[in-house]
């Protein structure tokens, strides 16, 4: 019953879907606030969800269907599930296993291969070309990403997120020791997230809404939704990794608030990269800085 | 509704309008690509074609006045200016010098607003919304100015035939040169993070790279020309009312691409501003306008401004009746747009709305003249069908529906 309960209600399922949507409040009302407008109010992406989930959803011609109402739900329980193995609000991780970062470092990016399918499954031409953008886009942050969450992996001499999370926890501020793996975890986060500057795969003044053109209502509602979830397990994961762990819902909400400071800092003083200077960047400098921090660490490890 | 994907040979095209987030104005491109890279590019214009031409030829002079002014919404004064500029010389009358100065003051400050207004659009078509809400936040300034000046803030309705219709006050004066400062400084800040944001130059240097001659071949004008090294304006070239005392600076650019169009225009508005404050504290004495026939005695006259896009030229006709017998608008943005379709080829299709805005186009302002083709005949060279093609009230029907 318990485990009912933590899944679909508290700390996962609802509470997260709230704690997702309250996340996109801050980085929408930041970014306004950035930009000298006013922003949304505090319930403005409830209402908008509900609104959504209310309307009705468009299938459009030339789809499969059964992809086309199913993949939006996969994208939002993989995002869930990740969830479930963070230290999500500073509790300790609800389910937790030997070897899950490598699963939750998975689960995340089902989020983005849903997109891309989802786009490539329509015949709209804005949804083609917006998912070809989506999946270029995921190959080349993946990589720098998994990276920047492999080296406190390593000095923490474990595969388990609460793990490394009690390591950082005990004073191992790991900011400090790889500032390189923070940055690109964090711009990393916001390409997965197609925040700008790295939002050319659903760059409006271009390809309309990219891969999600032809999604409107539930199936909309659910990526979105999904999305929050992201963002909340990312920013976690970062917090938990970088900034000293996350031992309590205290920390959770001060770490994390910090991050998105940052996040929309970067956000707002951007212009919008073209795909093709959003992969330069990640494989000329992201991966190489990463993969240099990554063989110094190994190194630092063998002789220690 | 969806849009299925059109198979002409092997040709994948992305079609931008006549709805899409990207424009203000309804207009269509079709652009194909490879991959990213754009290889053709067409356009089909007419969306917003509201018969204006033939409109005017049915309302007597000072009524044309008021429909000339809704051509456009950004550069309404130009409309109304160049079109009373033209009608005055018809009549052989010339408003008194105060008036042609609130004039230039009335088309710098529009000006102002209409480069703001493009910083704005251009900034949010690169991804840069927080440069297009800071520019859309302080072109406010300019716009409660010609607000207070002429209680409108779009159609500001300041032409008369034969002057103008307000004062402007020693206690706007000081306004005006209060704003001016601030949109000065501001502007001055603009400049300086178009000219050294990086990423903002990753998206704008190089791109829609258009040579002198080319610029030349294409017809090119206003700031879009200049950005180009086209030395052309017709503020200088062929100076209209206080334009001959009030001298403005050619804002020339080489570069020839986005980088020299935000440049060009950045630099206009500062020297907008410069010659604003020269006006409004040179401001001549005396009356706001003169006498003018209700007749305008036969004849045709060509009249012709500089608006913030480009040269606005107007052909009168005039029966010696109350009503103008034809009355011919060209606008600036039609030159440009052919610019859009060759500078398309080649880039990426990121690159297409910024190529496109950087024109700075207004698709109502262009959109007058419909060509017509017999069904299943090619017209040799465009418009050379011989004889009317259709009736005017065969064309009601085929257009009115």
């Amino acid at each position: 019953m318990s485990e009912i309960f933590a899944l679909l209600i508290f700390p996962s399922g609802l509470f997260l879907l709230g704690l997702g949507m309250a996340y996109e409040w801050v980085d929408r009302k930041l970014l306004a606030r950035f930009q000298n407008r006013i922003g949304p109010r505090w319930f403005q992406p409830l209402a908008d969800n509900i609104k959504l989930l209310a309307k009705e959803e468009v299938v459009p011609d030339g789809v499969n269907r059964l992809l086309f109402i199913g993949l939006p739900v996969v994208a939002l329980a993989g995002a869930l599930t990740a969830a479930l193995y963070v230290p999500a609000f500073g509790l300790p991780p609800a389910y937790s296993f030997p070897g899950d970062l490598i699963v939750t470092i998975y689960l995340l990016s089902l989020m983005t291969l849903c997109i891309g399918l989802a786009g490539a499954n329509t015949i709209s031409r804005f949804s083609l070309i917006g998912a070809t953008r989506t999946l270029t886009q995921l190959f080349s942050y993946e990589a720098p990403f998994m990276l920047t969450m492999l080296g406190p992996a390593i000095v923490a001499r474990t595969w388990q997120i609460g793990a490394i999370n009690e390591f950082a926890g005990a004073g191992n501020w790991l900011l400090l020791t790889q500032p390189i793996g923070f940055i690109v975890a964090l711009i990393g986060l916001m390409g997965k997230l197609e925040m700008p500057p790295f939002d050319a795969p659903e760059a409006e003044t271009e390809i309309v809404a990219g891969a999600l053109t032809e999604y409107s209502g539930r199936g909309l509602a659910l990526f979105h939704l999904g999305k929050g979830v992201e963002l909340v397990v990312g920013v976690t994961l970062i917090g938990a990794f970088y900034l000293g762990g996350i031992a309590n819902p205290l920390e959770f909400l001060i770490k994390t608030g910090a991050l998105m400071l940052f996040i929309v800092g970067v956000q707002a003083l951007m212009a919008r990269m073209r795909i093709e200077q959003t992969v330069g960047l990640w494989w000329r400098y992201g991966s190489l800085l990463v993969l240099a921090q990554l063989l110094l660490l190994l190194i630092w490890e063998t002789i220690v | 509704m969806t849009q299925p994907v059109e198979k002409k040979g092997d040709r994948f095209i992305i079609p931008i309008g006549p709805q899409h987030p990207a424009l203000k104005e309804p207009g269509h491109f079709e652009f194909t690509v490879d991959g990213e890279m754009v290889t053709d590019a067409t356009v089909r214009l007419g969306y917003v074609h509201r018969g204006i031409e033939k409109g005017v030829e049915s309302r007597n002079y000072v009524q044309n006045l008021y429909m000339l002014e809704r051509i456009c919404g950004i550069c309404s004064h130009t409309h109304a200016m160049v079109y009373a500029m033209g009608v005055e010389k018809l009549a052989g009358v010339e408003a008194p010098p105060r008036a042609q100065a609130i004039r230039l003051i009335v088309a710098e400050l529009e000006r102002i607003h209409s480069h703001m207004l493009w910083l704005g659009v251009a900034a949010h078509e690169a991804g840069f919304d927080t440069l297009f809400m800071y520019s859309w936040r302080d072109r406010e300034t300019v716009m409660d100015l010609l607000e207070a000046l002429s209680g409108n803030r779009v159609n500001y309705s300041a032409n008369l035939l034969g002057g103008v219709k307000f004062d402007i006050t020693p206690d706007q004066v000081k306004d005006i040169l209060e704003g001016m400062a601030f949109l000065e400084e501001r502007n001055r800040h603009y400049l300086e993070v178009v000219m050294n944001d990086m990423l903002l130059l990753g998206r704008i240097r190089g791109v829609g790279t258009m040579s002198k001659a080319d610029a030349e071949r294409l017809g090119a004008i206003g700031p879009t020309g200049r950005a180009s090294g086209v030395a052309r304006d017709v503020r200088l070239d062929a100076p209209y009312g206080a334009y001959r005392t009030f001298k403005p600076v050619l804002m020339l650019a080489e570069t020839g691409d986005l980088e020299g169009r935000f440049n060009v225009r950045l630099r206009e508005i500062m020297d907008s501003i410069r010659l604003i404050r020269e006006a409004v504290t040179a401001l001549p004495e005396g009356e706001l306008t003169t006498r003018m026939p209700r007749r305008i005695k036969e004849g045709e006259t060509v009249s012709r401004v500089e608006a913030p896009r480009g040269e606005a030229f107007y052909f009168i006709r005039s029966n010696g009746s109350e009503m103008p017998d034809r009355i011919k608008v060209r606008t600036p943005t039609i030159f440009n747009m052919a610019t859009v379709l060759t500078l398309a080829r080649g880039h990426q299709l990121a690159d297409m709305p910024m190529i496109l805005v950087g024109i700075d186009p207004c698709f109502s302002c262009n959109d007058r003249m419909v060509s017509l083709k017999r069904q299943g005949e090619e017209a040799a060279g465009g418009d050379a069908v011989a004889g009317p093609v259709m009736t005017w009230n065969e064309f009601r029907k085929a257009v009115m529906r």
